[in-house]
């Protein structure tokens, strides 16, 4: 055979090669079930640390982005008090929309009264708006598209005066007829929903708006509209102050990354620990297996075989080690979430879980591998007359 | 061997005769494998190196048997090392079918080894996770195609062909010894090398192993044997001597001394055998 005749059967050869590899190390791990085992056991064990405390991580940090909610997404916009700007003008209100393009702004009037019900009363913040369905939900009634009439109730304001769609408040001495009660919000912000009666603008006579609200899709919009919102209408004056919580999600979510990772990282330590007893495994049964690797060389086998063959061993443990590792961690998972109501079973079915499992998986028959090619290409190299030599 | 395009066929380089020996270039030629002015020296602690050989001239013609005895430490197992190609001289000419083999990579030993050269031991070596049929296919088990219905055969050649999924720890030592030497001819090489074949086997037994050998140089097959035992010497075309490296016979009739005049062998020596 010619070296371009080997250049080209070199590629269908390598892999014809590990046919007959993968057969015989098989053989050979079922020669000593115990130590086979125990190894597969050790890899199985650091598998699952790293599946289960990945997934651990991620579903705290999914769990804490679900509450969060979208206090990272809206942000507040004040007039600047400090610059003697009192209200925020129409003028304002169009050049934050011009500011931050897509995001949805909604400008709101603000007062306070008392609002009753049958005896029971309450002071509330009361806001004027004009596009409600823009900014909330409603839990009972429907958001009109334009709030042209009827008071839409937060939650907890209707929890407090027991009323409900349909119903009636008195607000500041006039009668009301409540359109829709908000969805409790989770969000605690400058605007607080849940505690505050909303009515049409039409009901404020007030030459400004105390507040506008800019409702992005994701904290990353929000950053880019406030940004905006900085650069375009604070250009030449400070003349509106900015709420915005998206850098403290980013501060919280930065640290349930940590999280993860430092779980990750006291799982690969036990990886590491199984890595090394592969190391140890494959140590014992090259040596103990001297000779046999000598009569394989002398007969004819290339070093590049008995490679393979010995990496096929530490290979099959690496991967029957996180087979089972990925499968002990899908069923430990599954128990805990029937186990334990409190965890949300949408987090732990969240795909991003798969992408631990997969790294787990991979990781596993990678320590195999790497902790078997020392002890195989030693042995593969081994002078097939010093391994006779006995 | 044959179309093996990193090994030249090498007559006219035969015709230098660069270290002088006396050796006849064509009955080199002619030989299956043949060493020229041999040389082997183990670097010892320090001191002086071990010679283990020294200018050994050896050549065995196929079809032929010869044995190669000698004292312990004569260098006898050095021999069948350089010879099989398992080491390397460190100075002279190794001819493996008239083709130079002094020199050759890793990778080409042990392609050479494969194709050309068939290994028995006196322990047999035979893998244990592999049936009687898988190890006499096991030097081809990572080339293309199936060897098992050729290894059968071989196997079937041996009278063993109701053994041919036996796994070695089912099998006497007589049938090791028959797997061994049918995977050693499993690539129908041009020289069997054996190393104590009977060493572990009772004198029926080994009778039975040599009464194969003699099968095997009947088909054109050189085979050497370095051995203890008197008995391979009985059936071996020719005895040569190996004492402190220096090799005596080491040339088919017409180059050395005739078997006969081989050194006289003492009666220790079968006791040692009864030892075993």
């Amino acid at each position: 055979m010619s070296e371009s005749d080997r250049a080209t059967t070199g590629a269908a050869g390598w892999l014809r090669g590990w046919g007959p590899a993968v057969s015989l190390a098989s053989r050979n791990l079922r020669r000593n079930r115990v130590r086979t085992v125990l190894a597969v056991l050790g890899v199985c064990i650091g598998v699952l640390a790293v599946a289960a405390l990945g997934i651990f991580g991620n579903v705290l940090a999914l769990g804490a982005d679900d509450a969060i909610g979208d206090i990272g997404t809206q942000v507040v916009i004040s007039p600047n008090a400090d610059a003697g700007v009192e209200s925020l003008s129409n003028a304002d209100v169009a050049s934050i929309r011009r500011a931050v393009g897509e995001p949805a702004v909604v400008p709101l009037y603000s007062d306070s009264a008392t609002v009753a019900r049958q005896g029971d009363q309450t002071f509330a913040t009361v806001y004027g708006v004009e596009e409600p369905a823009l900014a909330y939900e409603a839990a009972e009634g429907r958001l009109p598209e334009r709030h042209r009439q009827g008071a839409i109730l937060g939650a907890g304001i209707a929890e407090d005066l027991d009323a409900g769609a349909g119903d009636t408040v008195e607000i500041a001495g006039s009668q009301v007829r409540v359109i829709a009660v908000l969805v409790e919000s989770q969000t605690f912000s400058p605007v607080a929903p849940d505690d505050a009666v909303f009515l049409p603008e039409s009901a404020f006579s007030a030459d400004g708006y105390a507040q506008a609200l800019v409702v992005s899709d994701s904290g990353a919009e929000a950053r880019v509209a406030a940004d905006a919102i900085r650069e375009e209408v604070n250009a030449r004056e400070e003349r509106v102050d900015l709420f915005e919580l998206a850098a403290l999600v980013d501060e919280i979510n930065e640290f349930f990354n940590l999280l993860s990772t430092f779980l990750l990282g006291l799982g690969a330590i036990s990886l590491v620990v199984a890595g090394v007893s592969i190391l140890n495994v494959m140590l014992m049964s090259t040596v103990e297996r001297r000779q046999e690797i000598g009569v394989m060389r002398a007969v004819g086998v290339a070093r590049r075989d008995v490679l393979r063959v010995l990496l096929a061993e530490a290979g099959l443990i690496g991967a029957a080690g996180a087979a089972a590792g990925t499968l002990l961690t899908v069923l430990l998972v599954a128990g805990l979430v029937v186990a334990t109501p409190a965890v949300d079973a949408a987090l732990v079915l969240d795909r991003t879980n798969a992408y631990y499992l997969l790294l787990a998986l991979v990781f596993g028959v990678g320590v195999g591998i790497v902790s078997g090619a020392y002890p195989a290409w030693k042995a593969a190299n081994e002078r097939p007359v010093e391994a006779l030599r006995s | 061997m044959s179309g093996d395009a990193g090994l030249d066929a090498e007559p006219a380089d035969a015709a230098v005769d660069d270290d002088g020996s006396p050796v006849d270039d064509a009955q080199s030629d002619a030989a299956a494998v043949a060493l020229r002015g041999v040389v082997k020296r183990y670097p010892s602690g320090g001191g002086e190196p071990v010679v283990a050989l020294d200018d050994v001239d050896f050549a065995v013609r196929p079809g032929e048997f010869v044995a190669v005895v000698g004292p312990s430490g004569s260098g006898k197992s050095t021999l069948l090392n350089v010879l099989g190609l398992l080491d390397d001289p460190t100075a002279g000419r190794r001819l493996l079918d008239g083709t130079d083999v002094t020199s050759l990579s890793v990778a080409e030993r042990t392609r050479a080894r494969k194709e050309s050269i068939g290994f028995v031991f006196q322990d047999f070596h035979l893998l244990p996770t592999l049936t009687a049929v898988e190890n006499v296919a096991m030097p081809t088990a990572f080339d293309p195609g199936d060897a098992s219905d050729r290894a059968a055969a071989l196997l079937g050649r041996f009278e063993l062909g109701d053994r041919l999924d036996h796994e070695p720890s089912e099998l006497s030592g007589g049938q090791k010894q028959r797997v061994a030497i049918a995977r050693a001819l499993i690539n129908e090489p041009a020289v069997l090398l054996a190393d104590e074949p009977t060493g572990n086997l009772d004198t029926e037994t080994g009778e039975a192993i040599l009464r194969e050998f003699e099968r095997v140089k009947a088909e054109g097959v050189a085979v050497v044997a370095v051995t203890h035992d008197p008995l391979v010497e009985e059936y071996a075309d020719r005895v040569v001597d190996l004492t402190d490296g220096v090799l005596t016979g080491g040339l088919p009739a017409d180059g050395g001394p005739a078997p006969g005049t081989a050194p006289e062998r003492d009666d220790d020596r079968r006791i040692d055998r009864g030892d075993r």
